[in-house]
């Protein structure tokens, strides 16, 4: 039977992250994944990540697996594709499907990193085809290049809903509309605000009564649902899509663990196993990272992989207790930033009435997955002065901070908190450059100069769709819910690779829709 | 978790709903009411539920309904979903035909 | 056209063979190493199987081989996950009824006694 310091099964964000630091400390690892490519689902993701440049922040989620996959090689990391574990066993020993084989395996430390799988919810109707997970959509636009469905539905506003709504929108497919049983958007607002400016309604309590079709999906009824979550009679809205998305949450994927013996608890996002800091579960040498220890984001994952493999680098003797101590305080550090804010475990399920700076949280936000003008112009962000300006419409507090690092002028300013909202320093003048519109993961900052002269004023947005408007195109300017507010010209649309795929585009508006005008549409037609 | 359950507490009748019809194991195709049907019947633990069912039996090995088998028995029992075990796990995790878990063969990892 | 030819964000897709296989004897085409589901999704086709009590549709679901829901009868093996198993060519892809190729005959679907 092969043996090797370090197993690692799944080759996602944890998995691979835990096989580099311990390959770096010299431990032989090989990491097993059932699909037939590696990287889990970051190379699904293709929106760019939050957080701080020690998170990656800003980069695209693919662009950070390529990016693992890479050290992962450079360190000697044996990652096996095709190899479905079936089995874990006492004293460690691993079974693996290869090919038509089963392979025996056995590892001085375990990592269980295989990620979680995605909750689902029935109604009349959801085995017809078209009825997808939004993994399944994610998988099949930005992995096959396929579209799911021309029109679809989707269920659910979490981070998954907004994120996989939005990835719709830019593959070239129709959103109907955005439905949620909760009362309120349970995603980032700056997700669902880039999801709204694209015309695309919330419907929040919710749900959806029956899907129809014989032999596949050719519409939806949805209705409003009272406070016990049950549809009100009345209230139903029929919508015709050939595709229904479910994004109603993930749960730990701990199958194994608990076939191991691990000791497991019912955690508030699943059943998950016991694990200490380190991920080590209740079986000694036998680690967890990443969603299979509890759902966070891959950032997280990805800390909770290198924090696991220097445990077990440690546990076998690769590296040294003092050292061990070292990186973990380092890693630690990076995962508490990440862990706060108003979307931080802790506060799952609450609803802040206040930012942490003691602003109001906008219902309509929360509601309609926009804002109004009027709220906005409470915040650090929104600012008003002659000449070109950045408008930051971040109104959450959630740990980001690359558009303070993208000003080479320090106009921006969010301060040593990362979850503090971004405010727009007055006596600093901005160049125009547009780094920060280009590095806010949320699409969250505009320029605007609000007088051009002539009456007119001008908008720059991050612009992530095609085809790319031409300057001197004419189209329609969009509010923040998406409705045409007015005729607009283009000014110029730039692309540079520091910009990474997101474009900026400059649009003229009479001069009153400077702090209206929020997305661009194609063509006249409203 | 894991409390014991009385089996003789009353849970009342089995009183028909309308979304008895409503399939919750999409493999073995197992509804909703023949879910709460098995409780009122006697059992009242998920692998109880699942040997006389199938419910989760089936080719996925219960990854899609698992958590919504827990909700609906744990709602006819009037208790919490988490203090209901989840089914046990056991090799394989995932389908395999049986001519190539029956034979297995003395090997490494392949290198590629 | 549901094949995306270029991409905001991913560009456009890389050249790919293009392949010929079949469902239930009909031919199509598709692009050799996508999922077979790929191929099917992009040739418009839904319906991968029909369930064994309920004789219901099912297609694609979670598409990375977790749900099952996709099997089909692929070179005369039933069961077969169609998101996660490559495209070949000449692959002989059958819709799947209960586990077996033959369609139902809905009419002779027989009563609760037995009866036909």
């Amino acid at each position: 039977m092969e043996r090797y310091d370090l197993v690692v099964v799944g080759a996602g964000p944890s998995g691979l992250s835990a096989a580099i630091e311990a390959a770096k400390c010299g431990l032989t690892v090989v990491v097993f994944d059932e699909n037939s490519r590696p990287g889990g689902q970051l190379f699904k993701q293709i929106h760019k990540f939050f957080g701080s440049k020690e998170h990656n922040a800003k980069i695209r989620g693919f662009r950070i697996g390529e990016n693992l996959l890479k050290e992962a090689s450079a360190c000697g990391v044996k990652v096996i594709l095709n190899a479905t574990v079936i089995g874990l066993f006492r004293q460690r020993e691993v079974t693996v499907r290869i090919g038509n084989e089963i392979v025996h395996v056995k590892g001085d430390a375990i990592l269980i990193a295989t990620g979680a799988s995605e909750n689902m919810v029935p109604f009349p109707g959801w085995t017809l085809p078209g009825v997808i997970g939004a993994g399944a959509a994610q998988t099949m636009m930005n992995l096959h290049h396929i579209k799911p469905g021309k029109r679809i539905l989707m269920l659910g506003t979490g981070n998954v809903g907004l994120v996989v709504s939005y990835q719709l929108l830019q593959a070239g497919c129709e959103l109907a509309a955005l439905v949620d049983a909760a009362p309120r958007v349970g995603g980032y607002g700056v997700h669902a605000a880039k999801v709204a400016r694209c015309s695309v309604p919330f419907y929040l309590s919710h749900t959806i009564v029956r899907a129809e079709g014989e032999e596949f999906v050719t519409g939806v009824v949805i209705a409003e649902v009272d406070h016990s979550f049950k549809p009100i009679p009345g209230t139903e809205k029929h919508f015709e899509v050939d595709t229904i998305c479910l994004a109603v949450g993930l749960s730990p994927m701990s199958q194994l663990c608990k076939m191991a013996g691990c000791e497991m608890t019912q955690a508030p996002t699943g059943y998950a196993p016991v694990c200490d800091k380190t991920g080590q579960t209740s079986l000694p040498g036998v680690y967890v990272a990443g969603d299979v220890s509890g759902i966070e984001e891959a950032s997280s994952a990805m800390i909770e992989g290198r924090i696991a493999g220097a445990a077990v680098a440690e546990r076998l003797g690769f590296l040294g207790a003092a050292e061990r101590d070292e990186r973990l305080k380092q890693y630690e550090a990076a995962l508490s930033s990440l862990r706060k804010g108003m979307f931080a475990p802790e506060n799952r399920g609450k609803a802040p009435k206040k930012t942490e700076e003691g602003l109001p949280i906008s219902m309509n936000l929360l509601q309609k997955g926009y804002m109004d003008e009027a709220e906005l112009e409470a915040y650090p962000g929104m600012i008003h002065m002659p000449g070109l300006h950045p408008v930051i419409e971040c109104t959450q507090n959630i740990p980001c901070n690359p558009c303070q690092d993208a000003c080479p002028r320090g106009c921006i300013k969010i301060g040593a908190d990362l979850t503090a909202l971004p405010s727009v320093d007055v006596s600093k003048s901005c160049s125009g450059c547009g780094m920060c519109v280009a590095s806010c993961s949320g699409q969250a900052i505009f320029l605007v100069n609000e007088d051009v002269g002539e009456g007119f004023a001008e908008v720059t947005m991050p612009y992530e769709f095609l085809p790319l408007p031409r300057p001197g195109e004419r189209g329609m300017a969009l509010d923040r819910s998406g409705t045409p507010v007015c005729p607009c010209e283009v000014v110029s649309l730039r692309s540079a690779p520091a910009f990474d795929q997101t474009n900026l585009l400059t649009i003229r508006v009479p001069a009153q829709m400077a702090g209206r005008a929020r997305q661009y549409r194609v063509g006249g037609a409203v | 978790m894991s409390k014991l359950y009385s089996r003789n507490e009353d849970i009342g009748e089995f009183v028909p709903a309308p979304d008895d019809d409503l399939i919750i194991c999409r493999c073995e195709e197992i509804t909703k009411g023949e879910i709460r049907r098995a409780v009122h019947d006697g059992m009242r633990t998920i692998t109880e539920v699942r040997r006389f069912l199938r419910a989760g039996m089936g080719l996925c090995q219960g990854q899609t309904c698992g958590r919504l088998v827990q909700g609906i028995i744990s709602r006819e029992l009037n208790m919490q979903p988490a203090n209901l075990t989840p089914a046990p796990s056991r090799a394989p995790m995932r389908p395999i035909e049986m001519y190539v878990l029956g034979d297995e063969k003395e090997g490494g990892v392949p290198n590629d | 056209m549901l094949r995306i030819q270029e991409h905001p964000i991913l560009g456009s897709t890389e050249e790919r063979r293009l392949v010929t296989f079949t469902l239930d004897g009909r031919e199509l085409t598709g692009y050799e190493g996508e999922p077979i589901a790929a191929a099917l999704k992009a040739a418009g086709v839904m319906v991968h199987r029909y369930t064994a009590k309920q004789h219901k549709p099912r297609g694609i679901f979670c598409a990375i081989g977790r749900c099952t829901d996709c099997v089909m009868i692929v070179d005369g093996t039933p069961n077969v996950r169609t998101c996660i198993t490559p495209l070949r060519e000449g692959m002989r892809v059958q819709t799947q009824y209960g586990v077996s190729a033959q369609p139902y005959q809905e009419i002779r679907r027989c009563n609760k006694n037995g009866e036909i």
